[in-house]
């Protein structure tokens, strides 16, 4: 994922300055801060919306309430933790509200039962969509914190250290919950990897 | 570790197991490496500081000044003397509600001010409409279709490919709002009925038999009236 993260690590006296120009309603500041950490954000909120649009939407969210709330920033505590805990929570809060409306909207019949003229997957293509398929709806079902332990280690790529900072909780608990979100992933696609359970 | 593993085939397999779990990773961030791509970084920036910089701009102008009005700030310290006061406010705005002359009122009166929620209420109860509507003069349509191809009264090809093209218009603005309420069971009907008037809209002759017995074979196969039919209902009770 090193091409869709940052550029470069920033200096926490940089931020922090960076941070000072944004209470000032300094542009160029802010527009730095969104280079800087854009890509970042867009992948913690993708993994956990899975889809482009939504995960925009989060990373605008994120800034602009990172626009607001600037001044609360503690400094000594890492930026990139902060600011990716807003963007989780406000994709989270996203997420909800999307499987909500689904709720409310739609219609508790499933789409397959009526057939759509759809393509009919490529044979080849079939079996790894499937897993994929399979994957993604497994680390969906996990409990929220093993999800997203799961989804800042593997898809973020963050150390355990940044995860507990983000998630404010031990890096102790953190292995903890990865291990966790593993094994239950693991029983839970036993079947389609063919391994046992 | 690669000895333990050596000798414990048991371990090996499980490793080996987790290993093949986590390679599926690999598919879940080229999915996020793919959809990154798609994005505009370079504008990315530029919109949202124009949008924190409006934003902040409508702050500012809504928020009260504190300075400016002294007694508001001991009003907030006092939650009960500031409920009291509502309290006041409240029943005399509703009596003057209850008992006021009916009359021609100005303007100003005429703005009122609705919730984003109610207006999301509001808006996905048009687009209910508005996808009834449209599936409702879409059976129309086909049902013209099937009459031609039957024994019924036949409606000139000309008015039938106008008709589509109408109804595939109208498609074009409803796809916006099937989309942005997920209404993802009607745009799939529609979307089947709207390849079926592509074809319709493009011939202003009449349709030679073995192409009416196609169209007509497409809607049956598909059982389309029936899920037009189901869908209708669907919209129509608001589940």
């Amino acid at each position: 994922m090193s091409e869709v993260s940052a550029g470069r690590e920033v200096e926490a006296a940089e931020v922090a300055s960076l941070l000072e120009k944004i209470q000032e309603g300094d542009r160029e500041a802010f527009m730095t801060i969104i280079k800087l950490y854009q890509q970042k954000v867009f992948v913690m909120a993708y993994s956990i919306l899975r889809d482009r649009e939504d995960a925009l939407d989060a990373v605008q969210e994120t800034f602009l309430r990172l626009y607001q709330k600037a001044g609360l920033y503690r400094p000594g505590n890492s930026f990139q933790g902060w600011l990716l805990q807003m963007a989780k929570n406000i994709s989270i809060d996203s997420y909800r509200k999307h499987q909500r409306k689904r709720r409310d909207w739609e219609t508790t019949k499933p789409l397959d039962e009526i057939p759509v003229a759809a393509e009919p997957a490529r044979d080849g293509d079939s079996a790894s969509s499937d897993l994929r398929a399979a994957f993604a709806r497994s680390v969906d079902t996990l409990a929220e914190r093993q999800k997203l332990v799961f989804i800042m280690r593997h898809y973020n790529e963050l150390q355990f250290n940044e995860i507990s900072q983000t998630l404010k909780i031990s890096i102790g608990t953190a292995k903890s919950l990865h291990f966790k979100a593993v094994q239950n992933l693991r029983k839970r696609l036993a079947p389609v990897l063919g391994i046992e359970p | 570790m690669d000895e333990h593993l050596e000798k414990h085939l048991e371990s090996r397999a499980e490793a080996e197991a987790i290993e093949r779990l986590l390679r599926e990773t690999e598919s879940v961030r080229s999915e996020i490496r793919q959809a990154a791509a798609s994005v505009n970084w370079d504008a990315l920036p530029t919109v949202i500081a124009d949008r924190a910089l409006v934003a902040g701009d409508k702050a500012a102008r809504q928020a009260p000044d504190s300075r400016s009005w002294p007694w508001l700030a001991a009003f907030r310290m006092k939650p009960v003397l500031a409920g009291l006061a509502a309290g006041l406010v409240v029943g005399a705005a509703a009596m003057y509600l209850a008992l006021r002359t009916p009359g021609v009122r100005d303007g100003r009166d005429n703005a009122y001010y609705a919730s984003g929620e109610f207006l999301d209420r509001a808006e996905l109860e048009m687009a209910r409409r508005n996808t009834v509507d449209y599936l409702e003069k879409s059976q129309y349509v086909l049902l013209d279709v099937f009459e031609s191809a039957g024994e019924g009264p036949v409606v000139p090809a000309s008015v039938r490919s106008e008709r589509a093209r109408d109804l595939l218009q109208k498609k074009q603005y409803l796809n916006g709002q099937l989309e942005r309420f997920q209404m993802a069971k009607a745009k799939a009907i529609c979307d089947q009925i709207e390849m079926l008037f592509r074809e319709l809209a493009q011939i202003d002759d009449e349709l030679p038999a073995a192409e009416l017995g196609r169209i007509r074979g497409y809607v049956e196969e598909r059982q389309l009236f029936l899920k037009i039919n189901l869908v209708k209902k669907e919209l129509q009770s608001g589940v």
